[in-house]
């Protein structure tokens, strides 16, 4: 019972945690599919600090197994700075994990839904979809 | 199990609130900020008012609850056509009776959607179809008066004896509201603008301020509810207490609609915050693809 009542809690915190930041600068719709998650693991080439997204580039491996240079967009960076998080949170090198949505045009673009570094810390929290793979309630 | 539902309601409280727990950067204390009997700033004390003893809109302000259910309208504007639902059921009307306007849908509180001129409708349904991606607000362009209302990030208005200043953060927007007294010049003497050409004056605590000039490039809604150059709006601002603010709007614009209709957009003092820069870069928007069929 408790260890249901729990993952209740979680779910819930979980959900309203991704949908907070939500940013709609452009519809997510037009440019992702929510129904092509995906998972890349990759060390950082680059961040941008900048509105209406924010983006992360990482190197990562693609459908085929080759390590192609990837970018991801976040969400605004005057929203992230609101939220606490800064540029400097992520370093060139670190190695993330990051899920999301694919983009429809099948170019080497995602839209995070989390991004986690080597630690386990979640940094950036919220994507400018903010509604990846899962829908929001 | 109840104690799980009061720590889920909690928890659901925390995140519809959020946008004040966040609002933490630059750590800089709104200064006069009215407070409870324990320290803590309260949202329901006195209304400011300025040397003239008129209320005084100035401050920082987020969209409330209303608004932020907007964006999962949004979302819900977006994919209902591809998920073959009808549209939701409106949701209850306030005590009021004026239906709340959202970011992603003006007529939500509608039982029958806005009174659209056909054209109107029709374009409204293209543009859903599309996934919204011709939003002035995705080319980084003024988005329309009533999306920067409902927008999700802050507004600060600057009230001067002669004018209202509203600095919007989203894509650094800003709007200019005389009240020095001038009138309203004829329409036809105005070049349209995307914030058209606004004068206010008080009425008791409610300062009304009209609206013309516009162009007809501006979406109310991020589904994309049109409004065309031939629009007068009137909007009706209330700051009933320190935290609040509230702002009823009738949208009169025969060439779109049918009849004026009027919503309501509440909006929230955001304590201990700033407006942050917002130079919207949007340098490649070559990925935007519309819906399934439509062209690339």
């Amino acid at each position: 019972m408790r260890i249901r009542s729990l993952f209740v809690v979680a779910a819930v915190f979980v959900v309203i945690g991704a949908s907070v930041p939500l940013i709609a600068h452009h519809s997510f719709a037009a440019q992702y599919d929510r129904n092509k998650p995906v998972t890349l693991t990759g060390p950082v080439t680059k961040v941008e600090w900048i509105n209406p997204h924010g983006r992360l580039f990482i190197d990562a491996k693609d459908a085929s197994g080759k390590v192609v240079n990837w970018e991801i967009e976040l969400g605004a960076a005057a929203i992230l700075t609101r939220n606490g998080w800064k540029k400097t949170d992520v370093k060139i090198g670190d190695t993330l994990t990051i899920t999301g949505s694919l983009a429809k045009d099948g170019s080497n673009l995602a839209n995070a839904t989390t991004v986690v570094l080597a630690s386990g810390k979640r940094v950036f929290a919220g994507s400018s979809g903010g509604d990846g793979p899962t829908p929001n309630p | 199990m109840k104690t799980v539902f009061r720590l889920v309601f909690l928890i659901a409280f925390i995140g519809a609130n959020s946008s004040l727990i966040m609002a933490q950067w630059p750590t800089y204390p709104t200064p006069n900020v009215p407070k409870t009997a324990d320290g803590k700033p309260n949202l329901e004390g006195p209304t400011p008012r300025t040397a003239d003893g008129k209320p005084d809109l100035s401050g920082l302000w987020s969209r409330s609850a209303g608004g932020q259910r907007g964006a999962a309208g949004q979302a819900a504007a977006g994919q209902q056509g591809q998920r073959g639902q009808g549209p939701p059921a409106p949701p209850p009307l306030p005590p009021d009776g004026i239906p709340n306007a959202t970011f992603g849908n003006a007529g939500q509180g509608f039982k029958d959607d806005l009174p659209f001129q056909p054209w109107a409708a029709e374009l409204m349904k293209k543009r859903r179809a599309d996934n919204s991606k011709d939003n002035p607000d995705a080319l980084c362009l003024p988005m329309g008066f009533l999306q920067f209302h409902n927008h999700p990030e802050p507004r600060k208005m600057l009230q001067t004896p002669g004018v209202l200043v509203m600095i919007y953060e989203a894509n650094h927007g800003l709007r200019q509201i005389f009240t020095d007294g001038r009138k309203l010049p004829n329409k036809d003497d105005i070049e349209p603008w995307y914030y058209g050409y606004s004068i206010g004056r008080w009425e008791g605590d409610t300062l009304v301020v009209e609206s013309t000039g516009f162009t007809d490039l501006q979406w109310l809604d991020v589904r994309g509810s049109p409004m065309s150059d031939q629009a007068k709006v009137i909007e009706r601002f209330r700051r009933p207490n320190y935290g609040n603010l509230e702002i009823e709007i009738t949208v009169d614009d025969p060439k779109a609609y049918t009849k004026p209709w009027t919503v309501k957009v509440n909006q929230r003092i955001m304590l201990d915050s700033e407006l942050i820069e917002f130079i919207c870069e949007e340098r490649d928007a070559s990925h935007y693809v519309g819906a399934p069929g439509a062209p690339k």
